[in-house]
């Protein structure tokens, strides 16, 4: 699988390299139960430190999409469901970037996210 | 790379062939003079027998041999290698029509002998016949050049200029994998159970074992440093080709007769102009290194790595 990340974005490192993930998920070049590679390696290739990595995986995890165990590494979710929920969570990003654009505050865009939930 | 051309299975075939004709026809010319057990296995001393074989089964065991080792090295030869089918063709014929003489008229296969001479003699044919295998080698096309691996026409993939680009992706052969933790579970077994010192033998199953594992999963990285390929469990075995001898890469797909032909199986595999670190058929990075070798490893999106590769040593050319 594929990591792109541009220093000099404006976007965090561990975001980009979340992102990442998430795009190969939902473009289906990564496939569910598919081992990432160990956050010390991934950080030496990239040449950024481990610790940015590792935020990028903590966020992952968060949002559900990979598996971190200690001593096995980060394995993405198993189960067909992981693209669906994959394109979900980068949409969700996009709309929060964009309500920020627009001058909401978080509390509104939260608010606003609960009224879409009906 | 290249497949085997017919010309060369063909001149491969040629002394198996013509082997087996002569095999069976003095065969059925003396077959009436042949006792109906055979000596087809001689003692170390004086060459005494000390195995025998039916008529009927030695026939079709023969037979079977010369095609089987007819078939191996029509399917596997290459160029640098037919000598070796000649090589082949002439010990086995010798050995066999020499045996077939020692039997002529015996009445007791067990007093039959097989002199030493007959292997001197085999091995003598085999000289001259892989002499002869060796000079018709000329009559084959020279390989060619890999076509399509240079930098020109490779896989790309754009990157910003300053952007920086790693792809990994772990790849694993699921039959060598339970063969090697086959080997592994069965040594402690052995060692256990079996009375020594035959139980030293479980020992076997760790030196199968281990090496089998960690040459079947396996993780291929592409990045700043170049491509790497190393055990999925160890940062030892590990391969790695730095950007700057990287002269281009691409995709090709190996199905399992092309795995065979060109590197005789899988696992490690070195050859006389390529290595290869195959785990299973399929899609497969190739790539040219600037002193002409390849080296190839099976894993799945191939094509975005070869990209990649071509793309990073491109740009270590430029800066």
């Amino acid at each position: 699988m594929l990591f792109r990340v541009d220093p000099a974005s404006a976007v965090p490192l561990g975001d980009q390299i979340a992102a990442c993930v998430r795009g190969a998920l939902a473009d289906g070049s990564a496939a569910p139960g598919e081992r990432l590679p160990a956050a010390r390696e991934l950080a030496d290739s990239l040449g950024v430190n481990v610790h940015t990595v590792l935020r990028g995986y903590q966020r992952l995890r968060e949002e559900g999409l990979i598996e971190l165990r200690r001593g096995r590494g980060a394995l993405i979710v198993p189960g067909a469901t992981a693209p669906d929920r994959a394109r979900l969570v980068s949409r969700l990003r996009e709309a929060a970037a964009e309500a920020r654009e627009l001058g909401l505050t978080d509390e509104e865009f939260l608010d606003l996210a609960r009224t879409s939930l009906g | 790379m290249h497949r085997s051309t017919p010309r060369l299975r063909a001149l491969a075939a040629l002394p198996f062939v013509v082997t087996l004709a002569v095999y069976l026809v003095l065969l059925a010319l003396r077959y009436d003079r042949l006792p109906d057990t055979l000596a087809t296995h001689f003692g170390p001393e004086g060459g005494r027998a000390d195995g025998f074989t039916g008529r009927t089964a030695f026939t079709a065991v023969s037979t079977g041999l010369l095609l089987a080792l007819g078939a191996g090295w029509t399917f596997l030869v290459r160029r640098g290698s037919l000598w070796g089918a000649w090589a082949t063709a002439g010990f086995t014929g010798v050995l066999l029509v020499l045996l077939v003489r020692d039997n002529l008229d015996a009445t007791d296969p067990a007093q039959v002998d097989s002199p030493l001479t007959n292997l001197l003699f085999a091995g003598a044919t085999a000289a001259l016949l892989g002499l002869a295998g060796w000079g018709l080698t000329r009559l084959v096309p020279r390989d060619e050049p890999a076509a399509g691996t240079g930098l020109p026409d490779a896989p790309r993939l754009p990157l910003g200029a300053g952007e920086v680009a790693g792809w990994s992706r772990a790849t694993a052969s699921r039959p060598l994998t339970v063969l090697a933790v086959l080997a592994l579970a069965a040594a402690p077994a052995v060692l256990l159970l079996a009375p020594r010192p035959a139980s030293l033998l479980g020992l076997l199953g760790l030196v199968i074992g281990l090496p089998g594992l960690a040459l079947a999963r396996v993780r291929v990285t592409v990045d700043r440093r170049g491509l790497t390929v190393r055990s999925a469990l160890a940062p030892r075995p590990r391969a790695r080709i730095p950007l700057d001898e990287v002269a281009g890469a691409n995709v090709r797909e190996l199905d399992t007769a092309a795995v065979l032909a060109e590197f005789g199986g899988w696992g490690y595999r070195v050859r006389a102009h390529r290595t290869g670190w195959i785990v299973r058929a399929g899609e497969t990075l190739v790539v040219r290194r600037s002193s002409g070798r390849e080296f190839a490893v099976t894993v799945p999106d191939a094509r975005t790595a070869a990209a990649l590769l071509n793309t990073l040593a491109e740009r270590h050319g430029k800066v």
